[in-house]
């Protein structure tokens, strides 16, 4: 016959034993990657100014109209970045000036004359993602005559 | 049974099979391998698209899963990260977990101490178990990118143990 001493001992150690021998681990490499990503949106697709002539001060060549109804969403991951607007008309036969206004980020670049050519509307945006309205100002002078413009307007993000 | 020197006899025959069961178990444990193995293997979540205004879009992934061993005792399982200069955030929740509770979603972070993952694994004479692990990377535009940045590489370890 086999004697046991401690035998209430010698249990608990067995089982303590075996209750921490288990504890095992592993591991798995997670690649998080963040692409380059800019994204652009601009509240309304249409705009129209239309002047009148309603208001028109008698001897004065300049009528103007505003429109400050859109607004410009953006995002970019990207630092040194800045967004530009163009039109499609290289020479349109009326004035558009167009400009940031409250950009929740960055600096807006101020009031600029539209044209095929891209012009600086916000400056210094980072890495943000942020809001503008968008203040249309439209001219045309008496002399010119009655008519119209379509223009498309371009905004995009690029390397300041 | 009483011992030959009159005590109560747990310890002859009887006792030898209880002390030598839990050596057993041991033995088993120990030749039955990893208990706890993360099978699919690495992962890679890629954010790609954001939206103006907003934030980049999450990325989820649930292509891996982790295959645990059920024992004689409560366990659980924790998760933990390595990943040193982390850019970007990820998280970690257990899904169709057939022993156990998953834990509310973990904030993965570099350095963190291990956080409960699946708590409560019931008593089981080592059948296995399994839960599958959903991952999701999420990125502000603030943040940045992989291209100026670096990938964020994780070693997530998942440890089991008793509870």
């Amino acid at each position: 016959m086999m004697r046991i001493p401690y035998l209430p001992t010698l249990l608990a150690v067995a089982a303590v034993a075996y209750s921490t021998a288990g504890a095992q681990s592993h591991n798995h490499t997670v690649r998080v990657s963040v692409a380059v990503i800019t994204a652009l949106k601009v509240s309304s697709g249409t705009v129209n100014l239309t002047i009148t002539g309603a208001g028109v001060i008698a001897g004065q060549d300049l009528m103007t109209v505003v429109d400050q109804s859109t607004s410009l969403l953006w995002g970019t991951n990207s630092s040194g970045k800045k967004v530009t607007v163009q039109s499609n008309l290289a020479s349109p036969k009326y004035t558009l000036k167009v400009e940031a206004l409250g950009p929740t980020q960055g600096t807006a670049a101020g009031q600029v004359v539209l044209s095929s050519v891209a012009r600086d509307f916000l400056l210094n945006i980072g890495r943000s993602s942020g809001t503008c309205s968008i203040r249309y100002v439209g001219e045309a002078l008496a002399s010119q005559g009655a008519g119209s413009d379509a223009h498309t307007i371009t905004f995009t993000i690029a390397n300041q | 049974m009483r011992t030959t020197q009159g005590r109560p006899f747990f310890g002859s025959t009887l006792a030898a099979g209880v002390i030598g069961f839990f050596f057993f178990l041991l033995a088993v444990e120990a030749a039955s391998g990893q208990s706890i193995t993360i099978q699919g293997g690495n992962v890679t979540l890629s954010i790609t698209t954001g939206l103006a205004g907003s934030e980049p879009l999450p990325v989820m992934n649930t292509a891996t899963r982790l295959r645990y061993r059920r024992t004689l005792y409560t366990q659980k399982i924790t998760v933990q990260t390595s990943c040193p200069g982390q850019n970007f955030g990820l998280t970690v929740v257990a899904s169709n977990v057939t022993a156990g509770t998953a834990a509310p979603q973990v904030t993965l972070s570099n350095g963190m101490p291990p956080v409960d993952f699946i708590t409560n694994i019931p008593f089981g004479f080592f059948s296995n178990a399994t839960a599958t692990l959903n991952y999701t990377a999420t990125a502000t535009f603030s943040q940045g990118n992989s291209a100026e940045l670096g990938d964020d590489l994780h070693t997530v370890t998942y440890t089991i143990s008793a509870q």
